[in-house]
């Protein structure tokens, strides 16, 4: 369990990360809290020629309210969004997924924009971004762009950036008015990947009709899952009307194909999927209803 | 306990001692062998068979060796014709043995089957080159599924001339014919478990170190039994064992992975002498879960009859086992203890067995803490479903058959001469722990509510300390320095279990001395006699017989100096605190310090002697209950309590005891909830990583509770042991536990493991 040879890089700013990766090609890695990526490299799964380890870029980090929604640095530890006062009342559903991360060493090391770029389905901010229609920002030499998450999570373990993109921060839209939020998982064991979940928000007008809601899906396909159609269906009803468990059924129908593994069949992790997204909903809507 | 009351009393056996070896662990310092570190040392790393079965057509080694760094690459026509000869001491060299070539001859016949041996400069070179060896592989139809593999084509050992290794029936099933048809209740069923595994935190791992200079042997070992692995290797090599020295300082777990010298390590030490430098091979977690063994992974035919108040009338057992492709050891005599010891601590009037061990395409058979614990799975599970088909309460089917000591010694119908247990008495210490009528009413209202919660009940018993053959005996010897200093010299093999506490805590009371003059030197076989390491249940009362023996030898010329320096009788002498006194008038005395230097300075007293166990077994029973909450949309298992009531004598120290119990019933608690070592069809492993191998951590398991009842045996001190009993008694406690909270459902449980979807699949049945 000894990785490969490779060179180690570590720029201190996003540009000169931005243009390594670009001089680097293919055969370069970002290399941001080495959760997921270390042990790849350990086991040989992974093989890169180069690591680029963005961990003393200080741009990278940071939590702020910017143009209305709250971007947070890629290099951002998940210890830090644990932490953070502006990201419990401004992304609640962010805060609350947070804790699921597998154990709080990992999340002490492991960062916002790590997970994210390595798109694993059964990881929570892949579905929480995708959920809330974050927004990814990425440098390259060739300059500055934003990603949508609708279009950023492109299949396992793969996004949309291009080989010389850097993934440098997140920005999550901030929910106002009465909104709930809630994530159910579950996962084998305390901190492991979950075998299915849910990331749900629900915001509600004043007499308690679903003005919209997000329905965010983990470890239910090839990539983080949102069930959109069911969204636009449950919309305008009043919540107390809908049932839960219905709710579940519906997602779960929606779902276009389930991964199977040692821990569970395609029919288990729907079984199970249903049951978290229609604890999720329970929880979120009654967040929703009494504040 | 006369024999332990020295003249000052018991003063530290019993007691909640500190453990003397937690000091440097808890604190980064202890040395395993990965922090032996020579210099000049090489890395050795294996080249593993990624196929399950296939003709090796050739090796090609010439990229790996130009690499560089990189010292040796070995094959097997390089280490294999370096074999001598390769028995175990414990087991003895006329007993049968599967073969074991060192690395794999002409086929491959497990993945992660050594097929190379690596040596470079470090390890990361090492691993670099083994991508580099070329093997052509022509792969040959495996044998995966042992409930497949009797009447398989493929053979995987093809001079065996058969995939069945071994079988054994005493009696035949149809022998009980008649007791079947006439009994008013019948309870048949066949049940199995999964492969799982020991998964010590520490690997396998040896640095060997030849002197060609002196042509002496040191090999570092993490291993339970240093003195085995030392005459191992002596007889591997053809080597005077006078030359061969091995050296065991800390071991991070064995669970019985580490008794016997397996394939990797005969590699290692063949390769040692050849490589001119000190040699290295640190198993990792992969090769761990791929190549160090697994265990398990059994299934039998079960029967029971019952009379009309729910008396077991015969109890019958024809089990099957797989021990995959190279078992270590031949497993035929494990696997009959199963038979064996089926009816457990019941009233069972008559039974038999049948056993058949089987070869596939899979890692090896290695032990397992509990090797046997199959026998307990099959009898609790059987007695819960019994007891449903009966419409009796679990608990009182258990108490209706359950062995009174005024039946003691009983010898059950497969040859099992129990004494010295209490099963009856654990069992309702254990029922009383829980209060076990108000769980009832509890799980009653819960169910109204829809919530499910059970609780499982599982008694067995254990011969644990083997006495005899080379288990039957063990050394020690005990020295006073002139400096006061007392240190005792043991085989050791302690994995984590305390050795060292033990004869330290045992030492100062048959000697009177204080624990904190006490030192203890483990694990060297140079300055050591041969003991066989911790494998049985045996270290407890082993250990204890070695110091008991060598104290008495040392007490008596203690009190011989002392009196002639205190000038009273030997009677009058009384030992405490490190110093002898005058019994009448404790003021006047001389410490053991000035003994030792009277006696002769500078080489102080001491004294050697050997305990021979005077018992062929010490019995050992105890009860496990459980309860738990089933969530019935995902499957997952809650365990709310746990407690474990038993009965190994009188504790040395309970900190140990209830450490050793907690231990073991975790590992029970993970081989029916989490872990499973599991093959796809093609005989690829499919857990490999503590990603797919799923370990209970704290947060999965909740505090276990411990009740005590304390049967003196007949061995020293009356101590029993009580290393191996937590991993025979969880398994049935929990499947109990679930089968119980699931009953509303008319489910029943014969399969494991029961992850969230096995139980979600049995809701749905």
């Amino acid at each position: 369990m000894k990785p490969a040879p490779f060179e180690y890089h570590a720029p201190n700013t996003v540009a000169d990360a931005a243009n390594l990766l670009a001089e680097l090609g293919d055969g370069a890695k970002v290399l941001s809290g080495g959760q997921s990526l270390v042990p790849m490299l350990a086991l040989r799964l992974a093989v890169f020629e180069h690591l680029v380890d963005i961990g003393r870029i200080a741009e990278l980090s940071g939590i702020e309210r910017r143009n209305g929604a709250l971007w947070i640095g890629a290099g951002t530890t998940q210890a830090t969004v644990e932490a953070s006062a502006l990201v419990a009342s401004e992304v609640p559903l962010l805060a609350v997924a947070t804790p699921l991360i597998g154990h709080f060493q990992i999340r002490s090391r492991g960062t916002l924009g790590g997970s994210i770029a390595h798109a694993d389905p059964a990881a929570e901010y892949p579905a929480v971004a995708l959920a809330l229609d974050a927004t990814m920002e990425v440098v390259s030499p060739r300059g500055r762009r934003t990603i949508e998450a609708r279009d950023f999570f492109a299949g396992l373990w793969s996004t949309s950036m291009e080989p010389d993109e850097l993934l440098v921060g997140v920005s999550f839209p901030i929910w106002g008015g009465r909104s709930g939020f809630a994530v159910e998982e579950f996962a084998r064991r305390h901190g492991d990947f979950a075998i299915a979940g849910a990331a749900i928000g629900i915001e509600l007008d004043a007499v308690d009709r679903i003005r919209r809601c997000t329905l965010g899906l983990i470890g239910l396909g090839s990539t983080p899952e949102r069930a959109r159609t069911v969204e636009a269906e449950l919309a305008g009803r009043p919540v107390t009307d809908v049932e839960p468990d219905e709710v579940g059924r519906l997602v779960m129908a929606a779902l276009p194909s389930v991964p199977s593994d040692l821990h569970g069949s395609a029919a288990y992790r729907k079984r199970v999927g249903a049951a978290m997204v229609a604890r999720a909903w329970t929880t979120a809507a009654a967040e929703a209803r009494h504040g | 306990m006369t024999e332990r009351a020295a003249d000052g009393g018991a003063r530290y056996a019993g007691a909640r001692v500190h453990r003397v070896e937690d000091d440097r662990l808890l604190t980064g310092r202890g040395t395993f062998v990965d922090d032996v570190s020579l210099p000049g040392m090489l890395h050795a790393c294996f080249v593993r068979s990624p196929i399950a079965r296939a003709a090796i057509q050739r090796i090609d080694t010439s990229a790996a060796l130009a690499l560089p760094g990189v010292r040796f690459v070995f094959t097997a026509a390089d280490l294999n014709p370096g074999v001598r000869e390769q028995w175990h001491t414990t087991i003895g060299k006329e007993m049968p043995e599967t073969p074991r070539p060192p690395l794999a001859e002409g086929e491959v016949r497990f993945v992660g089957d050594p097929v190379a041996l690596v040596v470079a400069e470090s390890r990361y070179l090492a691993e670099d080159a083994a991508e580099l060896v070329e093997v052509d592989y022509e792969p040959l139809p495996a044998v995966v599924d042992y409930t497949e593999a009797e009447h398989a084509k493929a053979l995987v050992h093809e001079s065996h001339g058969s995939n069945v290794i071994a079988q054994l029936t005493t009696v035949p099933a149809s022998a009980f014919d008649e007791v079947f048809a006439s009994a008013a209740h019948v309870a048949s069923e066949t049940i199995y478990q999964q492969a799982y595994a020991p998964v010590p935190i520490e690997g396998r791992g040896l640095v060997v170190d030849y002197s060609s200079v002196t042509g002496d042997l040191t090999i570092h070992a993490s291993t339970q039994t240093p003195h085995e692995v030392r005459l191992f290797c002596s007889r591997l090599l053809g080597m005077p064992e006078e030359r061969v020295r091995v050296v065991t300082r800390d071991t991070g777990g064995g669970f019985g992975q580490k008794v016997m010298v397996q394939r990797d390590e005969m590699c290692l030490m063949l390769a040692g002498p050849v490589v001119g430098a000190p040699l290295k091979w640190v198993e990792d977690r992969r090769e761990n879960l791929l190549a160090a063994g697994k265990s398990r992974q059994e299934h039998a035919a079960v029967k029971m009859a019952f009379d009309a108040d729910g008396a077991i009338q015969a109890a019958y057992i024809d089990f099957v086992q797989d021990c995959g492709a190279y078992p270590t050891p031949w497993p035929l005599f494990p696997a009959a203890a199963v038979g064996t010891f089926f009816p457990g601590p019941y009233r069972v009037p008559r039974g038999g067995f049948a056993v058949k061990t089987l070869y596939t395409n899979t890692v090896g058979r290695a032990p397992y803490r509990g090797p046997w614990q199959f026998e307990s799975l099959a009898r609790e599970v059987l007695l819960d479903i019994a007891a449903r088909q009966m419409h009796v309460d679990p608990a009182e089917l258990r108490r209706r058959n359950l062995l009174r000591r005024d039946e003691l010694p009983y010898k059950n119908p497969n040859g099992m001469n129990y004494d010295n247990i209490s099963p009856l008495e654990t069992f309702e210490q254990a029922l009383a722990m829980l209060d076990y009528a108000k769980f009832r009413a509890e799980q009653a209202e819960a169910r109204s509510a829809g919530r499910y919660l059970g609780v499982g009940l599982a008694n067995y018993v254990e011969a644990s300390t083997p006495g005899y053959g080379v288990y039957g005996t063990e050394p020690a010897t005990i020295r006073i320095a002139p400096t006061g200093r007392i240190t005792v010299y043991v085989a050791g093999g302690s994995s984590g279990n305390s050795i060292e506490t033990t004869v330290v805590q045992l030492t100062a009371d048959a000697l009177g001395a204080k624990i904190e003059d006490v030192d203890t030197v483990q694990g060297d076989t140079a300055v050591t006699g041969f003991g066989a390491g911790t494998a049985g249940s045996r270290s407890g009362s082993m250990t204890a017989g070695a110091v008991r023996e060598t104290a008495a030898v040392l007490r008596e010329r203690i009190l011989a100096i002392a009196a002639h320096e205190l000038g009273v009788a030997i009677e009058d002498i009384e030992l405490a605190d490190s110093r002898a006194s005058v019994r009448a008038k404790p003021a006047v005395g001389v410490s053991f310090k000035d003994l030792a230097a009277l006696a002769d300075a500078p080489a102080g007293l001491e004294a050697s002697a050997r305990y021979t166990a005077n018992s062929p077994s010490i019995w050992v029973n105890a009860t496990h209950v459980c309860t738990c909450e089933v969530d019935v949309a995902t499957g997952r298992v809650q365990l709310l309590r746990y407690i474990v009531s038993e009965d190994c004598g009188p504790m040395i120290n309970p900190n140990v005891v209830e450490g050793q119990i907690a231990g073991g019933t975790v590992q029970g608690i993970g081989g029916v909830l989490f872990e499973h070592l599991a093959y796809d069809d093609d005989g690829n492993p499919v857990a490999t990583t503590f990603m797919d191998y799923l370990l209970p951590t704290a947060a999965e398991v909740p505090a276990i509770e411990f009740g005590h009842i304390e049967t003196p045996s007949p061995g020293p001190g009356g101590y029993k042991g009580v290393g191996e009993g937590g991993a025979i008694g969880a398994p049935p406690a929990v499947v109990n536990a679930v089968a119980d909270a699931l009953s509303p459902f008319g489910v029943k449980i014969t399969r494991l493991p029961l992850g969230p979807s096995q139980i979600v699949a049995l809701l749905d049945r």
